[in-house]
């Protein structure tokens, strides 16, 4: 069955607005930051990013929310942002169209494990604010399931325009993803009892790797598959989805809510008028090219 | 299925019985309509409810004459607190909201569970999840209730508040359809018809008393003086009884002074001491909630204590990881779910031994041994995940046995299994030395368990766990005739155990039904 995210209950100014200004907010801020087309999507002005960042963890300070709560989160999102950045200065590649590769201000190059890493000016701004991102991406995300209230994520979802069905399987995916988080434990906790110990390196090909976490995907996949079934049977079994629903949650907007949601509309004309003006591009910190 | 025909008036119980795959439930789905709606198959014949054919008509239709609880009232709760579970079928319904409202405090109140209105779904305990998927569908006003193995995850008091809740209901006029093959359980509320069915044949149909005269005891569970009255002359051959462990016996699990709690949660044990020693077949009872998967699971270093220690043949727990212990300990889960994965039944059974580091020629000989044993040779080539859910959860305990452990431990071994199925696994697994019908011989064993007849015909020592402390903790004769004791803890004698009781000062230990009939027989 489905398990609720840690919600805890709490009286701040944050969980007082209404659901629905949190979320168009956050999706204000997810666009501005990181979907306004122009020379490298979004902003990659680390001075601009940090604004964003400020933000987001003003949010999450607002509401009160714990770092034990979050921990595993920013756990897993470090990890994340860590891989990725390293990819991308391993590599050089995945900054197309954020600097100029032809016209790098290399400041040296190293060798490890026989590959040559080029080290540049652009590359370290350019991993810097990357991270930067993927953590204001996540804080900002971070405070929704934190703080809103399980029993209205379907009522809000369908006070954001979508249809009667629609509205209720976003409320249960939402839901789904603690829930696979769970299962996962119980599935790694039965495979560890017929001796499994996960050895992601072992193996020679990539298959093969692969091959080593069949145990516990598997088991993963196969169990969110039955259990959609059940729960769309248990859902017929109960008329679901013939016919236009009552919502037993109501929502209502208060002048906040409105101010919450213009100002994200605000960021939102801010930051096209800024990119179309040319602004918002990677921007390197002077000192970098000493 | 093929043939089943009967009726069932206004305010009556049908109990709805057989083994697992006899095709229950595919009869309850062409009732409740998902048959041919959700699943498709071929539907012949006619069904009324209430004198109307509903084949032409939606679900939702047929949800507000039926209500459907399914086995496991986990899969069916799909609301994040009690309140909107409750509410989801009248939402569905579009009802005004004061309605809604009024309808589900009207439901709660009914269930006298009105304190749990604003809980979380998920943390419930199962009986309190029973009820509110029960709620859920009574607060629809169906004039049918549909019952898949309601007692099925319920402690022995939890069954007892059911099995009333449901007369009740009864009485009170809603036509009720109970599938069930705890049919001992269910004659305690007297249902008006039994349907027995076996391969999809109606096997039996009729009143109570027919059944319990002609069905087969040892495939259907009946009150123990029945088995006895019907067992006498037989001569059955039973395996010979347990004694206890001896005191001095080499001690295999110490778990001292444990104490454990979830990250600033509540304490689940609380300065446990127990010693697990050579030839002990513990079973573990007690309500759910009671500490005992916790208990479990610190045996195999699935969890560690918080203070206190868990020695495992004199080695600290803390010292071994879990796949070292699991050389030693074989743990079966509750689910079979969360560990069924390969192409083949073969493939899942060789995966711990493989683990192991045990040679492709014993890996061979265990798995085909272990598949005899739970019955399954014959899906030795099928994929474990294509099986019914009773076969999963015993190809998910012979995939322990493959591991040749010298210690079991067990969680609910026999949940969601039938009688005939589960007793005969039991017969193959628990005892001393190896037989021919036996190949197994476990240093010692513990299961957890609601069924106290398991602890009778199976246990020599039995414990019983209360808010996270063993409470008791002896021979099954001594711990078991304490009935202040076990009631306190929710743990409910059963006619098999007064049974036993009864003939104690001649037996001097506990044995199944028809080892008593011998003994009638012999004086």
């Amino acid at each position: 069955m489905l398990v609720n995210w840690a919600y805890i209950k709490r009286d701040t100014f944050f969980h007082r607005l209404d659901p629905r200004a949190r979320i168009i907010f956050m999706l204000c801020a997810l666009i501005a930051l990181g979907f306004i087309p122009g020379r490298g999507t979004g902003f990659w002005d680390m001075r601009v990013v940090l604004v964003f960042l400020g933000l987001a963890f003003l949010q999450i300070i607002v509401a009160r929310i714990t770092w034990r709560q979050m921990r595993r989160f920013w756990i897993i999102i470090t990890i994340v942002a860590v891989m990725l950045s390293l990819v991308t200065l391993l590599t050089g590649r995945g900054a197309a169209g954020v600097y100029d590769p032809s016209m790098e201000h290399v400041i040296g190059s190293f060798k490890i494990l026989g590959l040559s890493i080029v080290l540049s000016a652009e590359r370290i701004s350019y991993l810097i604010t990357q991270m930067m991102r993927i953590m204001t991406f996540a804080a900002l995300s971070v405070v929704i399931p934190y703080t809103i209230d399980p029993a209205l994520y379907g009522i809000a979802f369908k006070g954001l325009g979508l249809g009667d069905k629609v509205a209720y399987a976003m409320d249960l995916a939402f839901r789904f993803i603690p829930t696979l988080g769970r299962d996962m434990q119980i599935i790694m906790d039965a495979q560890r009892a017929r001796g499994f110990e996960l050895e992601a390196g072992r193996g020679t090909n990539l298959l093969q790797r692969i091959r080593n976490f069949a145990p516990l995907l598997i088991p993963l996949t196969i169990g969110a598959v039955v259990e959609g079934e059940e729960i769309s049977d248990a859902m017929d079994l109960r008329g679901f989805g013939v016919g236009k629903r009552t919502w037993l949650p109501r929502l209502t907007y208060q002048t906040i809510d409105w101010i919450y949601i213009g100002f994200g509309v605000l960021i939102v004309a801010v930051g096209i008028v800024a990119k179309r003006a040319g602004y918002g591009g990677l921007w390197i910190p002077p000192w970098l090219y000493g | 299925m093929s043939n089943v025909s009967f009726s069932l008036g206004q305010g009556q119980i049908a109990l709805i019985s057989g083994a697992s795959g006899c095709g229950k439930t595919t009869l309850l789905r062409c009732i409740n309509g998902l048959i041919p709606r959700s699943y498709k198959a071929e539907l012949s014949g006619q069904i009324f409810l209430n004198g109307i054919d509903y084949r032409d008509k939606s679900l939702s239709n047929i949800s507000q004459v039926v209500g459907t609880v399914l086995q496991d009232p986990e899969r069916q709760i799909v609301g994040a607190y009690v309140q909107n579970e409750v509410a989801f079928g009248l939402e569905n319904l579009e009802l005004p909201r004061a309605e809604i409202v009024r309808h589900v405090d009207e439901t709660l109140d009914y269930l006298g569970i009105a304190h749990l209105k604003h809980r979380e779904t998920f943390t419930l305990s199962g009986g309190e999840k029973q009820k509110i998927a029960l709620a859920g569908v009574l607060a629809m006003r169906p004039d049918i209730l549909a019952l898949d193995e309601p007692l099925a995850n319920l402690d022995p008091a939890s069954v007892q508040d059911a099995l009333a809740l449901i007369r009740r209901l009864a009485d009170e006029g809603k036509t009720i359809l109970l599938i069930e093959h705890r049919v001992e359980d269910v004659l305690s509320i007297k249902p008006d018809l039994t349907l027995h069915l076996q391969d999809g044949h109606t096997s039996y149909l009729g009143p109570v008393d027919g059944l319990l005269k002609d069905a087969d005891y040892h495939a259907v569970k009946l009150p123990a003086p029945i088995v006895i009255a019907r067992s006498k002359g037989r001569n059955a051959t039973l395996p010979p009884a347990m004694s206890p462990a001896s005191e001095t016996a080499e001690a295999l699990i110490q778990i001292e002074d444990v104490s454990f709690n979830y990250d600033g949660g509540p304490q689940i044990l609380d300065h446990v001491n127990l010693t697990i020693r050579q030839g002990d077949v513990i079973a573990l009872l007690g309500p759910n909630g009671a500490g005992k998967t916790t208990l479990a699971k610190h045996t195999i270093g699935l969890l560690r204590p918080n203070s206190g220690r868990v020695l495992l043949r004199g080695q600290d727990s803390r010292e071994m990881t879990v796949a070292q212990m699991a050389r030693t300990i074989g743990y079966v889960f509750q689910s079979p779910r969360h560990m069924l994965f390969a192409p083949t039944t073969r493939e899942e059974l060789a995966f711990g031994p493989r683990n192991l580091g045990h040679t492709e020629q014993d890996i061979q000989i265990d798995t085909e041994q272990a598949l005899a044993v739970v019955h399954l040779s014959a899906e030795i080539d099928r994929p474990p995940l294509a099986l019914s859910f009773g076969q999963q959860k015993r190809v998910s305990i012979a995939s322990i046995l493959a591991m040749r452990s010298a210690i079991l431990v067990m969680d609910e071994p026999t949940a969601g299994q039938d009688f005939a199925n589960y007793m005969s696994f039991m017969d193959s697994v628990v005892g001393l030395g190896v037989t021919e019908e036996r190949p197994y011989s476990f240093s010692a064993i513990l299961f957890i368990t609601h069924d106290v007849d398991l602890a009778v015909c199976y246990a020599n020592r039995v414990l019983i766990m209360g808010s996270g402390q063993i409470v008791a903790d002896g021979p099954p004769p001594q711990v078991l005739a304490d009935f202040d004791l076990m009631q306190r803890h929710r743990v409910i004698p059963t006619s098999l155990l007064k049974a036993n009781l009864d003939y104690l000062s001649r037996t001097g230990q506990f044995m199944r039904a028809e080892g008593l009939a011998t003994v009638q027989e012999n004086e």
